[in-house]
């Protein structure tokens, strides 16, 4: 029997569990949603007050309560922003009673602020979890358009690598370390404008969580962390839309329920053509053509009490054209699009599913026209998988799940030069992976989480195990102490620039290039020291093995093995990480420190220039800062106003500072010389600190009795602060002259949303 | 899924059991980290070699000087080295000395010159070997001539520039010294004036700072074998780009066989100018392949053809 063929007996054999609760006990199960929206709520709590047990809505906002005595209970359910529900119930033996909860945003009956206030809402906080919350995507101030990369780039352990770039860094690690799921189909190039803001519309977006590390079996396929992107539902109880006008982009929403359902469809497009016609008439190189869009939609159908199917899509695209000067024009196009379609099941009372068929494509197609001469590239990512998700919850101590993911995936690269194919390179693998894991309680005080999971990828024949462990120790409801390890393999390398994503290129392990993989051991401590007030404290320290990247010395990779293409290195990453966070009052927001150190080693790469050149020294990515400070606040000055402000400061990044200098001026086919500088530690300096203040205030009013309407003002970047993006070095001054290239100027916007 | 819920529950946790919690831990990972400190090194001054031998050409002239700081003054005639003991031995196919040549410092050219009447020979391997009277270093290098290449086609006198008629040249496929065999095709205009600019190059040229020298030879980048397909008769095909075309009037074009020593050079001097994935800042050291120093001592081969372009 093959692996396939045990996935799939572990499978099947779920639904021969036996099923049928003891007769004697009863249990509570369904959805938790939005009183206003019928939006579901994830990780909501619930709990039977008088037996002190409850659970956690799962992602489909479900939960379930097993092995109830009969009786009389208060079912509580609560969740951070929304007033507390408590319910009265009477459970017979053998009851298995189907309760969905509504809860009401706390924002709509003001006088029951102080009720819940009193009330102990503790979060689910698992560790290396955090969460964004979609409000404050758009509270926040931004360049362009809210962005969600940008608002997770603030919590600790994520770094931006400069202001142009919404890439994620997170623990040390890459940005294709961190696997991007939006409603748990994987998205490759999650970005606009080449890197500066992220595709996820804040309109379209209903929850989003960042797995830091050590994350369950559950997930895979990436060995530093993942962000769960989950779309909105769509409004079930009454049409809603909204308009934001901006000055550089736009976007619209609406959403609304049907008979059995819902539906939600989001579009978002720059606006910059004005902007650039005014430019052309006075600046050369300025693009004929410049725009990105976006749209986001669900459907929602509710079949049956227990059936739920849903279909989601984005679709998003970057297109510039620049006629650069005579005889030369760039055309840039890239996007994605995803589709997912999902069935979920509520088998009886122990047993939850969700089964999930995803599809992904992202493409990029840069041609060039340059002196009559062409050059194009397309390279193309089709991924279309298969979920299955299952928990069953036997009894209060465990909480059992298993799935498996299986897919295909097809990546193809090709260039043409001069109309001439100089490289065509197709990779088709299929991947299959399963876990299992289980949450047991054996005490009040204690919760274990292990899991096992099997991932295989064809190309290169590469099957890989990986054990997944936490545990957490809970003396009291406001100390945790959580520890996690687990090991991640990886089976994919993204190929890309800091600085522009419009190439981005991913490429797989294969025949010759194992995948990456790497440990991660977690330790924290999660305190609640006064009510609405929490600290967090986390220690991580995790290995990258393996690491396979696109050798950047290659020039030309025509006629290379495909093993020939990489360079293969290793790296680890450690920081202690800090996070304190009000979350009631007028005055909201939290502090968020990392102390971070990561690094890099490839043979061949950061030698001492004399010794021998397959010599390798760790050093650190350009990216790694050592400390790193983010303030977010918001302050509602009075019903009408609010003020929003983010202040980060971080250590310099690391740049390599050159020592020395000469000069080739005999290569045979040159005209001229050719400068080099003679470097020693690689990223051995640090480029000045970097701090920013952004404000945006806020002014609520309404749009003519339509709806609610807000005007956002916004200065980025409020006292200028110059900082540094990198050095460039002009060999055209003698001695070499160094410049600065900043990052992003003071910059001022507005914005105007209505709701309706 | 399930999970514990809190609810009512008051009880404080002990400020002080937590305070000392922290302050180990933070103290635990301050040590660790103090042990990850990276700085940046000084500079020292290093051997600078340059030497490139031509497949049927003389031995090649040797420069050598040194690297200087990188925030003082460049200057090349403070930094040539004269006083260097060197020699250039040629290889049998085991790796056995076969000939040596001897050579001296010329003050005329500012390098190394040999009197030798030796001829380069294409696939052989010659050693470059450097010592001092008064620095310690101790420089040796290696080169395989690249095999000859030649072209094989007749070229036409005249081609109209950017028509359908894109010049194709067929170029003997060289028997492999390294990997594979590199490239570079350049075009050497014999009639540069700005009135003879291509639009593109033309347009590259702000008006009032010219420098027709920059692109007088213009070449393509380092270009693998891998990209062209073998004919039949073991002849490789091109089509020559318009991209390459500077001028407009004669031109010669040249087909460089590149070794791995020029080809390493060449590659990584790209990379430290930005041209890679590294990110911005991130400055690797160029690819040497000398002992004791750096600087390339490099081979190639090449053939040149002459063609006139002409304005469509």
């Amino acid at each position: 029997m093959d692996f396939k063929q045990i996935l799939f007996s572990i499978f099947i054999s779920l639904f021969l569990l036996p099923v049928a609760s003891a007769q004697e006990t009863a249990s509570v199960n369904g959805y938790i949603s939005d009183s206003l929206t019928g939006e579901t709520l994830i990780l909501a709590n619930v709990a039977l007050v008088e037996m002190n047990r409850g659970a956690s809505t799962n992602t489909s906002g479900y939960f379930t309560i097993t092995n109830i005595p009969p009786g009389t209970y208060t079912l509580a359910a609560s969740y951070i922003g929304y007033r507390r529900s408590d319910i009265e119930i009477t459970l017979e033996a053998g009851q298995n009673l189907r309760m969905d909860i509504k809860l009401t945003p706390e924002g709509v009956q003001l006088d029951a602020l102080v009720v819940t206030a009193e009330v102990d809402e503790e979060e689910i906080r698992n560790i290396g979890t955090a969460q964004i919350a979609t409000q404050l995507i758009t509270d926040l101030p931004s360049v362009i358009e809210p962005d969600v990369f940008r608002s997770v780039q603030l919590l600790p352990g994520v770094k931006a690598a400069s202001d142009f770039s919404s890439g994620l860094y997170v623990r040390g690690g890459s940005p294709d370390q961190t696997l991007i799921l939006l409603d748990e189909t994987t998205v490759y190039n999650p970005t606009h404008f080449f890197g500066f803001f992220s595709t996820f519309n804040p309109d379209a977006v209903k929850d989003v969580r960042l797995y830091k590390g050590g994350y369950p079996a559950k997930f895979g396929g990436r060995i530093g962390s993942v962000l769960s992107v989950y779309n909105k539902d769509g409004n079930r109880v009454e049409p809603q839309g909204s308009v934001s006008l901006g000055l550089l982009a736009s976007r619209a929403s609406i959403e609304g329920p049907f008979q059995r359902g819902s539906w939600m469809l989001a579009v978002r497009r720059s606006t910059l053509e004005p902007l650039l016609a005014i430019l052309r008439q006075s600046v050369d190189g300025v693009p004929s053509k410049f725009y990105f869009y976006d749209i986001n939609g669900k459907l929602n159908f509710d079949a049956s009490q227990n059936d739920r199917f849903s279909l989601a899509f984005y679709s998003g695209n970057d297109s510039v054209t620049i006629p650069f000067q005579d005889d030369a024009l760039i055309n840039l196009k890239y996007g994605n699009q995803t589709v997912t379609t999902q069935w979920r099941r509520i088998f009886n009372d122990q047993l939850f599913g969700f089964f999930t068929l995803t599809g992904s494509r992202y493409f990029n197609q840069p041609t060039f026209e340059i002196a009559g001469t062409p050059f194009e590239r397309d390279n193309d990512i089709l991924d279309f998988s298969f979920k299955g998700d299952l928990e069953y919850i036997p009894n209060e101590r465990h909480t059992l799940s298993l799935g498996v993911w299986g897919g295909n995936i097809q990546l193809r690269f090709k260039d043409q030069f001069d109309n001439q194919t100089t490289f065509n390179n197709r990779i088709r693998s299929q991947y299959l992976s399963a876990y299992v894991q289980d949450e047991w309680k054996p005490t009040e005080k204690w919760v274990f989480n292990g899991g096992i999971r099997l991932n295989s990828f064809s190309e290169g024949n590469y099957t890989r195990l990986e054990p997944r462990l936490s545990a957490e120790f809970r003396p009291n409801n406001r100390l945790r102490f959580q520890t996690a390890y687990g090991r991640y393999n990886q089976y994919l390398s993204l190929i890309s620039n800091e600085a522009f994503s419009g190439f981005d290129l991913w490429l797989t392990s294969d025949e010759g290039v194992p995948p990456s993989y790497g440990d991660q051991f977690v330790v924290g401590v999660k305190t609640i020291p006064i009510p609405d007030y929490g600290f967090d404290v986390e220690i991580y320290y995790r290995t990258m093995r393996d690491l396979f990247e696109l050798d950047p010395f290659i020039s030309d990779p025509a006629g290379l093995d495909y093993n020939e293409l990489f360079r293969f290195g290793d790296g680890y990453a450690y920081g202690l990480e800090l996070f304190f966070e009000k979350q009631k009052g007028p005055l909201t927001g939290f502090v968020g420190y990392t102390y971070g150190i990561t690094r890099r080693k490839f043979p061949g790469f950061n030698a001492p220039v004399l010794d021998d050149p397959t010599k390798a020294r760790f050093y650190p990515p350009k990216y790694d800062r050592t400390h790193d400070l983010n303030i977010v606040s918001s302050y509602k000055l009075s019903t009408r106003w609010s003020v929003n402000a983010v202040f980060s400061y971080a250590t310099g990044q690391a740049y390599t500072e050159p020592l020395g200098r000469t000069q080739f001026n005999g290569i045979p086919w040159d005209g001229g010389s050719r400068n080099a500088f003679v470097i020693g530690n690689i990223n051995g300096s640090r480029l000045p600190s970097y701090h920013r203040l952004d404000i945006s205030f806020s002014r609520f009013g309404s749009f003519f009795q339509i709806g609610d309407a807000e005007w956002q003002i916004q200065i980025i970047n409020v006292y200028s602060r110059r900082n540094v993006w990198f050095y460039n070095y002009d060999f055209d001054e003698n001695p070499v002259e160094r410049t600065d290239v900043n990052l992003l100027p003071i910059i001022p916007s507005i914005s105007y949303t209505v709701n309706f | 899924m399930e999970n514990e819920l809190t609810i009512n529950n008051t009880k404080s946790t002990h400020p002080k059991k937590l305070k000392s919690i922290s302050l180990a831990l933070i103290s635990l990972f301050l040590i660790i980290s103090s042990c990850d400190i990276y700085n940046q090194e000084d500079y020292r001054e290093i051997i600078v070699v340059e030497a490139y031998a031509v497949a049927n050409n003389p031995l090649p002239e040797i420069h050598i000087t040194t690297t200087s700081p990188v925030d003082v003054e460049y200057n090349r005639e403070s930094v040539i080295v004269q006083n260097a003991n060197v020699r250039v031995t040629l290889l049998d196919e085991n790796g056995n000395d076969s000939d040596q040549f001897n050579y001296y410092f010329s003050l005329t050219n500012d390098s190394y010159i040999t009197t030798s009447p030796h001829k380069v020979i294409p696939s052989a391997t010659y050693r470059l070997d450097i010592d001092f009277n008064d620095r310690p270093e101790i420089i040796q290098a290696f080169t395989t001539i690249p095999d000859e290449i030649q072209i094989l086609n007749d070229i036409p006198d005249e081609v109209v520039y950017q028509s359908t008629d894109q010049i194709e040249i067929t170029v003997s496929a060289p028997k492999r010294t390294n990997f594979q065999n590199v490239f570079v095709f350049s075009t050497i205009a014999e009639d540069p004036t700005i009135e003879n600019l291509t639009p593109f190059y033309r347009a590259s040229f702000d008006n009032e700072n010219i420098d027709l020298q920059e692109v007088v030879i213009n070449s393509s980048g380092l270009i693998n074998e891998g990209n062209f397909e073998i004919n039949s008769d073991q002849t490789i095909t091109l089509r020559f780009p318009w991209i390459g075309v500077a001028f407009y009037g004669d031109s010669k074009i040249v087909i460089n066989n590149v070794d791995k020593n020029l080809a390493d050079l060449v590659r990584s001097q790209q990379v430290q100018l930005g041209g890679s994935t590294l990110s911005p800042g991130e400055i690797p050291n160029l690819i040497y392949n000398i002992e004791g120093g750096i600087g390339v001592f490099g081979s190639l081969s090449a053939d040149t053809a002459r063609t006139s372009f002409t304005r469509p």
